[in-house]
C-alpha cells in the first residue's frame, strides 16, 4: 500500500518531465556556443522537444506550457517580437499532432525527415513575419542555414529526450 | 467551479486559437516598442542568469579545450607570427610614445580641454540570441556595475554594439550586425560621413553616403559621434567589398564575443530615456580617453 502511494507522487512528478525538457532545450539554445564557423546562429532545441512530446505524449505538454515557454525564450533572446516563438511552436504544435499517427513507430530516419519538413515550415514562417515586419525581404540564406543546422542537431536532440523520456509513466496510468 | 462537459470542450477547443492570436498579436504589438515587454525581458534576464550561467560553464570548458587543441597544433607558427608582431608592435610603440609627447606638447600649446574621464567594466558574454534575425548578447554585468543604456561595448578591436537593454546585474548589448543596428561613421581617409547599417549578415552594409564618394577596400571606418551617442574616432572596421552594395568587416570577431568592455564616455546620447538608469561612472578601471578613441 505505502509503494503504491509513493509510486503514485513520483508518477505526478515525472509528468512534469516533458515540460521541464522543453524549458531546459530552450534555455540551451541560448548558450554561446564558440564553435568555429558556427557563427552565433544556434539550433532551436525547443523545436525538437515540442516534436518528440507531442507525438509521443501530447497530454503532458499542454498548449499553455507551449505557450509559456515560447514568450519566455523570447524574453531571453532579446527578440523585439515577443511572442514570435510562441506563435512558432504552437503552429508547429498543431501540424505535429493532425500527422501524429503518421509518425508513431516509424523508422528514425522518417522521424527525422518529419522534423526537417516542420523545422523549414517554421524557419519560412519566422522569415516571414520578420520580413513583412520589417517591409523588406530579408536574406534567407541565414534561415536556411538555421533550418539546416537544426535538423543536424537532431539526432543528439532526439537521444536526449529518448532518455528523459524513459522517466516518463506509460500513458493512462 | 464545475464546467459541464459541453462547456468544457468549447473551451478546449477554443484554447489553440485564442493561444495562437494571444502570441501573434504580442509579436505584431511589441514591434511598437511597448514599455511592458522590456521591463519583462529585463527581470527574466536578471532571473535566468545565474542558471544560463551555471549551465554555460560547462560548455564554456568545452569550448576553451577545443580552442587550446586548435593552438596546440599550431604553437609554432603562432610563435613565429607573434615574433614578427612583436617587433612590429615594438615600433609603433615607439611612434605612439613620440605622439603621445608631441600630443601633450600641442594640447598646452591650444589649451585644449581634455574630454571628461572614460571609464569602463568588463563583461563576459553569458546568452547569445541564436536567432537567424537576431544580433545581440547578454552580459553578466548591470545597472549595479554602471553600465547604463547607449554606451558602446567594445572589443580589444573595435566597436562591437551598444547596450540597448540594462537589468540589476545584465544588460543586452545589440551587436552592429543586428537588423535595428544603425550606427553613424565615418570613412577615416576622406572624411565621407555614412550610416553603418546592420541586415543580419556577417558585414554590416554603408548606406547614406554621398553618390561621388570615391571608396576602396581596406579603407578604415570610425565612429563620426553624429547623435552623441558614441564619441568620435571609435574604430569600428574596414571596407571589405565596394562592388555594388558597400559593406564592412567589423575589427571585432563578432561570431566569437567571450569578453567586452562596456565603456562610459559620459554621453548622454538621444538613446537615453527615463525608464533606464542614467549614466553614471563605472565601476571598473579608469583609462585615460586618448587609450580608448585611437
Amino acid at each position: 500500500m505505502v509503494r503504491h502511494v509513493w509510486q503514485r507522487d513520483l508518477g505526478t512528478a515525472t509528468r512534469l518531465v516533458p515540460g521541464i525538457s522543453t524549458l531546459l532545450f530552450a534555455v540551451l539554445s541560448l548558450l554561446p556556443f564558440h564553435i568555429p564557423g558556427f557563427g552565433s546562429i544556434a539550433p532551436s532545441f525547443a523545436l525538437m522537444a515540442v516534436y518528440h512530446w507531442t507525438i509521443y505524449r501530447p497530454d503532458l505538454l499542454p498548449l499553455f506550457v507551449v505557450f509559456a515557454i515560447g514568450v519566455l525564450l523570447d524574453l531571453l533572446n532579446g527578440s523585439p517580437y515577443v511572442g514570435l516563438s510562441a506563435l512558432v511552436l504552437l503552429l508547429a504544435r498543431t501540424a505535429v499532432l493532425a500527422q501524429r499517427r503518421l509518425l508513431i513507430g516509424q523508422p528514425f530516419a522518417l522521424l527525422w525527415l518529419g522534423f526537417f519538413l516542420v523545422a523549414a515550415g517554421s524557419f519560412f514562417l519566422e522569415w516571414a513575419f520578420v520580413s513583412i515586419m520589417h517591409v523588406t525581404l530579408l536574406e534567407p540564406r541565414l534561415f536556411i542555414f538555421q533550418t539546416l543546422i537544426t535538423a543536424a542537431c537532431f539526432p543528439i536532440g532526439s537521444y536526449l529526450l529518448a532518455l528523459a523520456h524513459r522517466a516518463v509513466p506509460v500513458a493512462g496510468v | 467551479m464545475r464546467l459541464s462537459a459541453p462547456v468544457k470542450a468549447a473551451a478546449q477547443r477554443l484554447t489553440l486559437p485564442f493561444l495562437i492570436f494571444v502570441s501573434a498579436l504580442l509579436a505584431i504589438l511589441g514591434k511598437a516598442d511597448v514599455m511592458l515587454f522590456d521591463r519583462a525581458r529585463v527581470v527574466m534576464a536578471d532571473a535566468v542568469s545565474p542558471i544560463v550561467e551555471a549551465v554555460g560553464r560547462p560548455i564554456a570548458t568545452i569550448s576553451e579545450g577545443i580552442a587550446k587543441l586548435e593552438d596546440m597544433s599550431t604553437v609554432y607558427s603562432q610563435n613565429q607570427e607573434l615574433r614578427e608582431e612583436n617587433d612590429r608592435l615594438l615600433q609603433w610603440q615607439e611612434t605612439a610614445r613620440r605622439l603621445d609627447t608631441e600630443n601633450a606638447q600641442l594640447r598646452d600649446l591650444l589649451r585644449f580641454a581634455p574630454q571628461g574621464a572614460v571609464s569602463s567594466v568588463a563583461a563576459q558574454v553569458i546568452a547569445d540570441s541564436g536567432g537567424a534575425f537576431l544580433r545581440n548578447v547578454m552580459v553578466n554585468v548591470g545597472a549595479r556595475d554602471g553600465v547604463a543604456r547607449g554606451q558602446p561595448a567594445m572589443t580589444g578591436e573595435g566597436l562591437v554594439g551598444r547596450v540597448v537593454e540594462v537589468g540589476d546585474r545584465t544588460a543586452r548589448v545589440l551587436l552592429l550586425t543586428d537588423i535595428n543596428s544603425h550606427i553613424p561613421v565615418t570613412i577615416e581617409g576622406s572624411h565621407e560621413r555614412a550610416v553603418l547599417d546592420g541586415d543580419n549578415a556577417d558585414q554590416p552594409r554603408l548606406v547614406y553616403i554621398q553618390p561621388k564618394a570615391e571608396l576602396t577596400t581596406g579603407e578604415r571606418i570610425v565612429t563620426s559621434g553624429s547623435g552623441g551617442a558614441f564619441p568620435p574616432g571609435l574604430p569600428v572596421g574596414v571596407i571589405a567589398s565596394v562592388n555594388g552594395e558597400i559593406r564592412v568587416e567589423p575589427y571585432a570577431d563578432l561570431a566569437r564575443l567571450e569578453t567586452l568592455r562596456i565603456v562610459n564616455f559620459g554621453l548622454d546620447g538621444m538613446l537615453s530615456s527615463s525608464a533606464v538608469p542614467s549614466a553614471k561612472p563605472l565601476r571598473g578601471i579608469r583609462v585615460p580617453a586618448s587609450d580608448l578613441s585611437h
